[in-house]
This record gives structure tokens, sequence and C-alpha cells, in this order.
């Protein structure tokens, strides 16, 4: 089945099985390697996209209901300011270790600081929720994202 | 050779440039735009596809492997067999009691039985169903009591005990006579699962017909090299084995590491195409090793004056269906046994027994962390008896320079848990806190220690290796087989090398292990990455910082020991001006035919140990951490929030204060997973909760305040800058911290981890009738 949707501002067309997931048509057929694979059951949040802006965990979207919708990746978002401050102070914080968790954790950070850039420590925990990381204890990653926002609101 | 002066010496510095500062991880830029490649990002679609079939028995002798229709299924490619193995089919770590795929028995639910190779996922899960297995049943051993009853049938040859261990110390009936109290418990902590984001995964790709490479995660690219050649039958020069960036691994990737990467192997090579072999996340729970489950009788007497007098301790580790770590892991807690406190008289004995259920492996903490949770609790339980407060009591006993471990090892500097144990009562103020409620909640504050012998024990020799290359531009190339797990070891020994030699840290590249071109560097485990691994890196540095410093002095014309080397450059001291790049000066070398490389070495200094009676120099050095946990329990839902935890850490010397406050707070994090929230169930051997739906880790939302850790710095004097391992050290006191605040808050002191809102509730219910 050809289809087509957004991905990172570019129209794709490509063919799709009845039941690929996002996260195998991302991955597997198109080379998207920063959305990551770590349960395909929607609870880890490694395969985080955003789908028309928002937050999902692509291994739980099918692949044909994405036809015509825009989907963001980190790669996408390579030049945006907002997210160019979540980077720096994420390596500034320390705020990565394995990594693979890091590039869903920034597209979660990154849909609650669009909205808001004077976020609470419990909204940043609120929002981050489905993004489980194993290594930091999300301390690093907590403070980095609350101090991503108070910069680019001082700016 | 005493390393911490001699460096300070030799880079005359009163302060270092880049050595514990806080200074961005270059490695992790690529991670954050999404770049860092793992294992499975190097598999290009319609990559071969190897799945593994697992027995569904916990203990039987197999009658037959019947995959004749999972042969006929389309896109099914071969099915591998233990007959098929052109090597040994033996995969096991400490014991050869562990078969690489198994044809005569099966020992839990989860035993491989064969291989499928498949070109799709599809067709690979069809085949594993489609291939029928009979068994004949065997009774089964599903707990430790049961597999050391006398009438227990074996579950490998030479009985359920597969090691023993034993100390020695000092006379224990004379102990406990002098004791005026005594307390006796029963502890048992559980399995606790990795939970790692990123499964198993390796990538193998034949070439030619005499030799493999495997890309995969890992922590000993050396061990896997071994194993993947002894299961080929080919020497370790055949076969090449590159670690990927690893997404955690927490000691597990220590243990599937050479299985995964065997398991691809083995059908890139029978096939002759390239494999992919990745686990799926529960079959990564399920069946693949966890945190032994343990039980400790634990019995220890104080005198009035609150003097530890004699503990008496019997340690019964739960293997699992094979030995693999247990020896090591069993010899850690019986080393381990008395926390880090002066015993006179001490006798321990433990014994690891098989049973058909998933076996243990490598975790975190490495069998200190469940040792500390029955140490500590009983230290709390003696102070109680004696009336006096547990830190007091702790401090009355602490180890400090001068005394002896219970191995009767002699601790003669770097000991720093005393003064780890008073900052952070200070900084908690505990002697000014009251356990308060309001409502229905109720708060608490606990303390808990814990030491941690870094790398090897019982005096087995360690060592490590490296390489380091001055390139013709000025940069430096580095090579360790110390792996990067987001631990940052390799990083940490780029910022060793850079203070070494005066380049910027960016100049200096850290290549991914490979065993084609990485000198060995012995395993990334024991929290010897940084400690042995950077202590090769500084030797390494040092050695071509001679010669370094020899072709700029004939440059520069002047003495070499007026010749500085900062920022990448090489000048007179004094006469700054006088300068020239790193460029330049490796261009130099290169013509004059100067050695531009050097191989890094270190081994750890010499120690002797008796296996008879337990005593000896167990650990060349050791960690030691305390800290301090306030809870708040609810006492109508039996739920507890960790709200503040003030850790403290005796690291010898910070070399990247961030890296060490993210490794301790990552710890906190898997402690509150292990203490509260963590339980796999099993039923009948079989993992009822392999996802992460039900088998609950901490989320963001479970993430308590975390004071900014006190780094105490007691320098070691044998390895680089003085640091010590910090990576385990940094979960075991925070276990009893929390049960022991738990306890100060409700009253209720819990023998059995973890605890759960459930198990709180039902003992606060009790509590009342
Ligand atoms: S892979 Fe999608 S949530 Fe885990
Ligand atoms: S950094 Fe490893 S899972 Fe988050």
């Amino acid at each position: 089945m050809e289809f087509s949707f957004i991905l990172n501002g570019k129209r794709v067309v490509c063919d799709i099985s009845d039941n690929q997931t996002l996260l195998d048509l991302l991955r597997d057929s198109l080379g998207v390697t920063s959305v990551k694979k770590g349960c395909e059951q929607g609870e880890c949040g490694a395969c985080t996209v955003l789908l028309d802006g928002e937050p999902v965990t692509s291994c739980l979207v099918l692949a044909r209901r994405i036809e015509g919708r825009e989907v963001t990746t980190v790669e996408g978002l390579v030049d945006d300011p907002k997210m160019k401050s979540l980077r720096e102070a994420f390596l500034e914080e320390g705020a990565v270790q394995c990594g693979y968790c890091t590039p869903g954790m920034l597209l979660s950070a990154y849909s609650l600081i669009r909205s808001n850039l004077d976020p609470t420590e419990a909204q940043v925990k609120k929002a981050i929720e489905g993004n489980l990381c194993r290594c930091t204890g999300y301390v690093k990653i907590i403070e980095a994202i609350i101090h991503a926002a108070k910069k680019l609101k001082s700016e | 050779m005493e390393y911490a002066n001699i460096l300070q010496d030799l880079l005359k510095r009163d302060e270092y440039l880049i050595v514990g500062k806080k200074v961005a991880r270059t490695d992790a830029l690529d991670k954050v735009l999404g770049r860092a490649l793992f294992t499975a990002d190097y598999v290009p679609k319609g990559t071969m596809v190897v799945k593994v079939v697992r027995s569904l028995q916990p203990h039987a002798l197999i009658r037959k492997i019947d995959y004749k229709e999972a042969l006929k299924i389309p896109g099914v490619i071969r099915v591998i067999t233990a007959s098929d193995i052109p090597g040994e089919n033996q995969i096991g770590y400490a014991l050869p009691d562990q078969p690489f795929l198994n044809d005569a028995k099966v020992h839990y639910v989860g035993d491989p039985l064969a291989l499928v190779c498949a070109s799709d996922e599809y067709s690979a899960s069809e085949a594993v169903d489609a291939i029928k297995v009979e068994y004949n049943a065997l009774p089964s051993h599903l707990t430790v009591d049961s597999a050391l009853a006398s009438d227990a049938i074996p579950i490998h040859d030479g009985g359920n005990i597969a090691v023993k261990t034993r100390i020695r110390k000092g006379d224990v009936a004379k102990g406990f006579k002098e004791s005026t109290v005594e307390v006796e418990e029963t502890y048992e902590t559980p399995y606790q699962e990795h939970m790692y984001l990123e499964t198993e995964a390796a990538y193998a790709i034949p070439e030619g017909s005499d030799k493999v490479t495997v890309i995969g995660t890992m922590q000993s690219p050396f061990l896997v090299r071994e194993k993947v050649a002894k299961i080929l039958g080919w020497s370790l020069s055949q076969v090449r084995i590159i670690q990927a960036l690893t997404g955690g691994a927490f000691g597990k990737k220590d243990d599937m590491g050479p299985l995964v990467c065997a398991e691809a192997a083995l059908a890139a090579v029978l096939v002759g195409k390239p494999a992919a072999r990745i686990y799926d996340r529960d079959e990564s729970v399920a069946y693949t090793p966890k945190r032994f489950p343990a039980r400790f009788r634990y019995r220890s007497g104080a005198d009035s004056e609150g003097k530890l007098k004699a503990i008496e301790v019997e340690i019964t580790l739960e293997c699992g269906a094979y030995a693999n770590r247990s020896p090591f892991w069993l010899w850690r807690q019986t080393a381990h046994a008395a926390g880090p406190y002066y015993v006179p008289n001490a006798a321990i004995d433990g014994k690891a027994v098989y049973t058909n259920k998933v076996y243990g492996g490598s975790f975190r903490g490495f069998g200190d962390l469940a040792m500390q949770f029955a140490a500590e609790s009983q230290m709390d339980r003696l102070a109680e008896k004696i009336n006096i407060d547990p830190i007091e009591f702790r401090l009355k006993n602490i180890l400090k320079t001068g005394l002896t471990t219970t191995c009767d090892q002699l601790l003669d500097h770097s000991v720093g848990i005393e003064e780890c144990l008073r900052r952070v009562a200070e900084a908690s103020n505990w002697s000014k806190y009251v356990p308060c409620k309001e409502g229905s909640r109720v708060r608490g504050l606990g303390v808990g220690c814990a030491y941690h012998g870094i790398s090897t024990s019982r005096g087995t020799p360690d060592w490590s290796a490296c390489s380091l290359i001055l390139n013709q531009d000025g940069t430096f190339t580095y090579r360790t087989g110390i792996c990067e797990l987001g631990q940052g070891s390799p990083i940490g020994h780029a910022k060793i090398v850079s203070e070494i030699v005066g380049a910027p840290l960016d100049f200096i590249h850290v290549e991914l292990p490979d065993t084609s071109s990485t000198p060995d560097a012995k395993p990334t485990h024991g929290s010897r990455g940084l400690m042995l691994g950077g202590t090769a890196a500084a030797d390494a540095a040092l050695k071509l910082r001679d010669n370094m410093l020899k072709v700029a002095a004939e440059m520069l014309e002047c003495r070499e020991d007026e010749v500085e080397l900062k920022g990448g450059e090489a000048f007179e001291r004094g006469t700054p001006s006088n300068k020239i790049s790193f460029s330049e000066l490796a261009e130099e070398l290169y013509a004059r035919g100067i050695s531009p490389a050097s191989y890094g070495f270190y081994a750890s200094p010499k120690r002797y140990f008796d296996p008879e009676t337990g005593l000896g120099v167990n650990y060349s050095v050791y960690t030691f951490a305390a800290s301090v946990a306030e809870v708040e329990v609810d006492l109508e839902t039996g739920e507890t929030t960790v709200l503040k935890v003030w850790p403290a850490m005796d690291v010898g010397k910070a070399i990247d204060p961030l890296m060490i406050e993210g490794q301790i707070e990552g710890a906190v994090s898997q402690g509150i997973g292990f203490a509260l929230m963590e339980n796999l169930i099993l039923e009948d051997g079989v993992v009822l909760n392999p996802f992460f739906k039900d088998y609950i880790i901490p989320s963001a939302l479970d993430t308590p305040e975390i004071a900014k850790p006190i780094l105490v710095e007691k320098p070691y004097k044998h390895s680089a800058f003085g640091a010590k391992g910090v990576g385990e050290p940094a979960i075991i006191s925070i276990v009893p911290a929390i049960v022991n605040a738990i306890h100060n808050a409700t009253g209720i002191r819990f023998n059995t981890l973890p605890i759960t809102a459930e198990r709180l509730y039902d003992a606060i219910r009790r509590s009342r009738q």
C-alpha cells in the first residue's frame, strides 16, 4: 500500500504493510534511527515522536493512520531554537548517560516548553512521566528542562 | 608506584585543568542530536533474523526437538541445534554447567534449545512456535529449600550446591559471650531485573569462510570474543568483536554480551549470511539473568558500650538454573557481610544453590546491595536495643585507617566512611529530626552505610591496558577495551589523558572498543572501568608525554623540564611566546621516527588471600558511601514516597563531579525501585510480569529531591589521580537508608524486599490489631 505523510517538514511517499507500526516504518523503511525501540508496548517512551505536534509512542501508532499527517523527530528539529536550547542544557547539566532514552525524552520536553516557558518541577515530571530512563534517575533531566525553559524565556 | 603523587609532581600543578572539573561530555553530542548509533541501528533492512527456541518446562529431559514443520514455513532459512555447533557447546561463566544450546536436559523455563534463522521477524516467530519439543518431565525445585532437601534430585551433576564460602576471624563464641545485646534475624531479597532501555542485540557479519565480525551490546569485548570463538571452534584472531554504544548495562550485558553475540555469530557463520539477533522486551525480562535472590540469617552482638563484638552470618544464595557469577557474587557478600564496621570476631558461611528458575547474574552493587540491607538493618536493631542513636552507634564501630575488615585486611589509607557519615548526618540535620505525622501521613529518617571492594575479589590479579596515538594533526586517538555504557568511563579516561598530555578534551578521540585494534582492558564491571582503565590511560599518556617533551625541548631549544604542554601547544615555561602547536610537534615526532604512540598498562598491587579461612587482602581498595533518606508513608494506603536523599561517597578523587553525581542519582532511582517497587513474579518457574506495565520501575514522578552529593576525597595511592570506582557503591547505601526510614516513620521493620504499598498496608493493619 502506497501512502504519504510529512516527515520533518518533507513529504514522504512510501510503501507500507497493513499492520506496520509507525516505529517500524520510521526505523526500518526510512532509516530514522533516532527513534528507539524499547518495548513495543507503548510503555517506555523510547519511540516517542511528535504527531501533528503532540508526543505519541510510535510503536502503538499504525503507519496507515498517519496518511497526510505530520511526524517530527529530533532530526527535524536540529535548527529549532527551542530544541537547541534543550540540547545544550542536556549536555551542560549531564542529563545524558547511555542516551537511549534521550531523543524521546527531548521530544516530550520540547512539547512541554513549546507551550510553557515557565514550567514547575511537577509539570516537567508530568511531561516526561511516560519516558523511562534507567540511567540518570531523572534529576539532571528535570533540571536541564527547567534551565532550558528559563534561558529561552529570558532571551 | 604511588600514582596520585607522581602525577601531581610531574604536572607541577597546584590545580588540575580538567580533572576534578565539571566538563560537558564530548561524547554526548551525537546522543542529543539523535545520531548516536546503537547495535540495532547498524542492521540493514532485510538482514536475516535469528530467534531462540526456549524450554517451556522448568526441569525435564529432552526426548526430541522436531523442527521439520518449521522448515516448511516460507522465509525460514535454517534451524540450528546443539549438534550443529562446530566448537564447544558451553557458555558457563564460572563453572562449565551451561550449554549454549541444550540437547539433553532443560534447567529452567526459557532454557535455549535451538536457533531459528529466517528472512524476517514474522516467519522467525512462526517457526519458533512450530518447533515441537518432547520432554520427560522431572520434579522441579522452585525454592532453595526444595533444592536443598535430602531427597532433592540434582539439577546439575555434583548436586544442588554450586559453591560454598567461609570466613573465620577471631573467636565468635567468645565475642557473643562478651556481648550484652544480641539480635538475630533472617532477611530475604528478591530478583531484580535490570530493565535497561535497550534490549540485548548483536549483528554478525561473516567474512570469507573463516572470519566473523560481531557488533553488539556488551561490557567485555574480549570475554565475548573468547566465548564466540569457543562456540565456533575458532581461534581468537578469527573473531572480531565491536562494542556499539550500549543503551544501559548495569551488569547484565556482561552476562548477555557473550550470549547474544554468539547467537548471531553462529547463525551468520553456519548460514553464511549476516545475521541480526535482537531480544524482545519480554524475552529479556523473563529469560535472562537477574539480581540473585538471597537469604541471610544474621546474628550480631554488641557490648554495653556499643561496640560490635561478633557476627555470625549464613548466606543462602539462589543461583537459579546456572552458577553463572554466583561464586563471585557470594564471595562479595561473604567478604562484605559486616558492613563498613570493625568486628573482631566473625563467622560467615555461604552457599549458592541451584533451582529451576531463571538464573542470576551481574547487577550493579553485585551481592553487596542485598548484604548491606541485612547488615544495616541489624545495625539499626542493635542501636535500638542498646538505646543509642543509630548514627552514633555506627560511628563507634566505623572502619578507619588502621583497622581491619572482616577478612582481616588492614586498611592503611583511603578510608573515608567516617567523614561520609558525619557529613550526611550534618547535612540532613539528623540530630534535630523529629518524625512527624500529618493526617494519615507519617514521615521518618533513616541512614545506610556501605563499602564496596573495587575490581576483582580474593586477591585475584587485575590489570588493564590501552593505547594512545598522537596523530599528525595534533589530535589523539585513544583506545580502551573499557566500554561506554552510559557511565562515561572512557570519557573519564580521555580527561585523564587530556590532563597529562596537555590537550583540550576535544583533541582526544575515544574509539569504540574493537578487539581487532583495541588492547584488552578486561571487563567493564566491578566499578573498575575508571580506576583500572583510567590508570592504564595515565600510563599511556605519561609515556607519550615523555616523547613529546623530548622533541619539544629540542624544537624550542630549551630544557625538557622547562617545557609546558597545555591547550594543545608546547611552550617554554616563562617564555610562552616560544611555542609550537601539537600538529607541528606531531609531525616532528613522525619525521624523526620517535614513537607517536604508546601502550598503557596497569596492574593492581599484589595481594594474598587464604581460601580456607577467607582472610587476606581481598580487594585492593574500597569505595565508601553513606546516605540519609527521608520518607513519607501513607498509613491509609501503605504507599511510601521517598522525599529527600542526602548521599555521600568517598570516591578517592572526583575525576568528574558531574558524572559522579549522575551515577549517584541513577543509583538512587534504581535503589528506590529495589526497595519499594520492583517485584518479579514467578509461578511454576514462569515469569508473569515481563513488561514495563507490570514490572514497575521508577518514573520521573518517583524522583525524590536529591541533595548535592557530598564527595569525600581520600585518594587511593595506586590509581591515576587517586580515583576509586563509583558506579556500584552508589546504589548500596540507599536501600538500607530507605528501609530504616520506613521503620523510623511507622515503627515497622521489613526483613523482605520490596516494601510495596500492599505489603506495607498489610503490615500496618496487622500492627494495629
Ligand atoms: S518502544 Fe514504544 S513505548 Fe517502548
Ligand atoms: S540515559 Fe540511559 S536510559 Fe536514559
